[in-house]
């Protein structure tokens, strides 16, 4: 299976290398804007093509296409290679895009020309969340009642003021805030959202910290709390607790607690529920996703997520950011 | 600031864990730990302790990354920090470098750059006996199979009588690549996980015991033996014991009397 990468930051490189040990896959192409990073990149990616633009991906015979570049730019790089048909399957790191208007347009491109298609939300691919899945689905909380949803980083702590890069990774709720959006839409479906507070803490045109409700059709409500201004997280951390008829489940990023009723709690840490991959780069999940993208690709299967589940949390991204004022 | 990462407190929390039988220090290159090694001089106590620096410090750089606008942003960082170095030599390699975009020039002078910036903090006195490579670095390097970089890193080490030494959570895939490349593993550091329940131990824990086997003499310096807090110290360290080709384990302290504790424990169980 041939793979070109389009945008050649961290996550660009993560999936590159990734790939590259995948057996089944060749990474032949690779795409950054950057004439610096291009230059390194060649000395190291050796029999590989390297282009500033990614229609000159044509013609490489591809079979799918990761695209790696800040948000705002996956819009327009999608739909160059679909309609310049670049490759029929499409990787994209999360989200989708910029906006719901573009994330649609998306969504039927993709349909129009076929193939697999799939965003990068990597916490579908922690052993922890996908326990806390398997529980839920398997009926452990019975009907559930309400759920508390954080994300929190420390990316931009201590920041005094608004840094470009932030504005080129789409705010604090498409660049962390989506993962709580996505567990959520994941676990519970649809849902209807409605903002409690937004604040920007250095005055500008960024929220950092977000309050938010969501209900779905059934009933069920609960409440996200989102920054990526928290001191103390050297990783990224998304948290859900859930209560159900039945019990309490608490799942993060390294364990699930699971309390029923009258029972004795358990925890299960990452540890009980084989995390070991066999290659690791930076964490386990980044293997287990692009595995499950190259397989899709291979059986010619539709995946989860995928560019219409993907675009439900723009959508929801927009309502926040319709309600705030301001940029997520 | 954490109590942790105030260089008195820690300077104080290495002392008592020499006392019990430590007898290296293996540490990300930052600003707080260079300002740890100065504590630890300033109170003689660097003496004889075995230095063993990781770099680079990758949470500070893909920090630095997200603030000053992705890899381009980084570079330009990084040059100003060669520049700021004040050494002539790393400052030519790095241009170098930068100019004709060659990775291993880069390589080389970063390599120079911290291990100047662990020497001038750490002094003369100290012994380092290692510059290890990042797992980030490592493991990339691997997935690439980038056997031009590991010569030029060698060489590098080699050159100043350091070990090569390597962090990864690759650990039997490493093995198995410097083998097919007949690197000669008779004096290499290699930090890994290494646990009782195979924790970040991949692909499994019986592969990694068994690259373990393979080693020509002891270099493995085992790290995250407690997984992460997960197993109690004697059950970890009992499972280390039984391991050959240890050369050293890595232990994380935060108080006195966990420092008494673990390495008292470790120097009677594997000494």
């Amino acid at each position: 299976m041939k793979v070109a990468v389009v945008g050649m930051g961290k996550m660009g490189i993560v999936h590159s290398c990734v790939l590259h040990v995948i057996p089944e896959v060749e990474v032949v192409g690779l795409c950054e804007k950057s004439r610096l990073v291009r230059r390194f990149v060649k000395k190291i990616f050796t029999k590989v093509d390297i282009v500033d633009d990614v229609e000159k991906l044509a013609g490489l015979g591809l079979d799918a296409v990761y695209v790696t570049t800040p948000i705002p730019s996956h819009y327009q790089i999608i739909k160059a290679i679909y309609t310049k048909k670049v490759a029929r399957n499409v990787f994209v790191e999360k989200t989708l895009s910029n906006s719901y208007e573009e994330a649609t347009e998306l969504c039927s491109l993709a349909r129009r020309y076929g193939g697999v298609n799939m965003v990068g939300y990597l916490r579908r691919f922690y052993v922890t969340f996908r326990k806390a899945k398997e529980l839920l689905l398997g009926g452990a909380l019975g009907e559930l009642l309400s759920f508390d949803v954080h994300a929190f980083s420390s990316d931009f702590f201590g920041m005094k003021q608004e840094t470009p890069s932030s504005s080129a990774r789409g705010g604090v709720l498409r660049d962390l805030g989506c993962h709580a959006l996505d567990l959520a839409l994941w676990y519970f479906g649809d849902l209807k959202i409605e903002l409690d507070s937004a604040k920007s803490l250095n005055s500008g045109s960024q929220n950092d910290i977000l309050r938010f409700r969501g209900s779905s059709p059934t009933g069920l409500t609960g409440s996200f709390q989102v920054s990526w201004c928290i001191e103390g997280f050297r990783m990224p951390e998304v948290g859900i607790s859930i209560v159900g008829a039945k019990g309490r489940l608490e799942v993060n990023d390294d364990l699930v607690r699971f309390s029923p009723n009258r029972r004795r709690e358990s925890v299960l840490y990452r540890h009980d529920l084989n995390d070991n991959v066999p290659f690791w780069l930076g964490l386990p999940e980044y293997y287990r996703e692009d595995v499950h993208f190259v397989e899709a690709v291979t059986l010619a299967t539709r995946i989860e997520p995928d560019f219409a589940s993907a675009s439900k949390i723009d959508k929801m991204i927009a309502q926040v950011e319709k309600l705030g004022g301001l940029n997520g | 600031m954490g109590k942790q990462t105030d260089p008195d407190y820690a300077a104080g929390l290495i002392g008592t864990a020499v006392e019990n039988g430590a007898n290296g220090f293996l540490f990300s290159v930052s600003d707080i730990t260079l300002a740890i090694l100065r504590e630890l001089k300033k109170r003689d106590s660097i003496d004889g302790m075995a230095l063993y620096p990781i770099v680079p410090y990758a949470y500070e750089y893909v920090r630095l990354a997200t603030q000053v606008g992705g890899m381009p942003g980084l570079a330009k960082v990084f040059a100003k920090r060669l520049v700021s170095s004040g050494c002539f030599r790393v400052m030519a390699r790095g241009l170098n470098g930068v100019l004709r975009a060659n990775p291993s020039s880069l390589l080389k002078a970063y390599l120079a750059y911290e291990l100047n910036r662990v020497e001038a903090a750490a002094g003369k006195e100290a012994e380092v006996k290692s510059i290890i490579l990042h797992e980030v670095v490592v493991d990339v390097a691997l997935a690439l199979k980038m056997e031009w970089f590991f010569r030029e890193y060698w060489s590098f080490t080699v050159k100043r009588s350091l070990f090569p030494g390597f962090n990864t959570c690759n650990f039997a895939l490493l093995v198995r690549q410097l083998n097919d490349w007949h690197f000669s593993l008779d004096d290499v550091v290699i930090a890994a996980p290494f646990n009782k329940i195979g924790f970040q131990m991949n692909p499994t824990k019986q592969a990694c015991e068994e690259a373990l086997c393979s080693l020509p003499a002891p270099g493995l310096v085992a790290i995250s033996v407690l997984a992460g807090g997960y197993l109690k110290l004697p059950e970890a360290v009992d499972y280390i014991a039984g391991l050959s080709n240890v050369k050293g384990v890595a232990i994380g302290i935060s108080k006195e009397e966990h420092a008494r504790q673990t390495f008292k424990l470790i120097n009677d169980q594997l000494s």
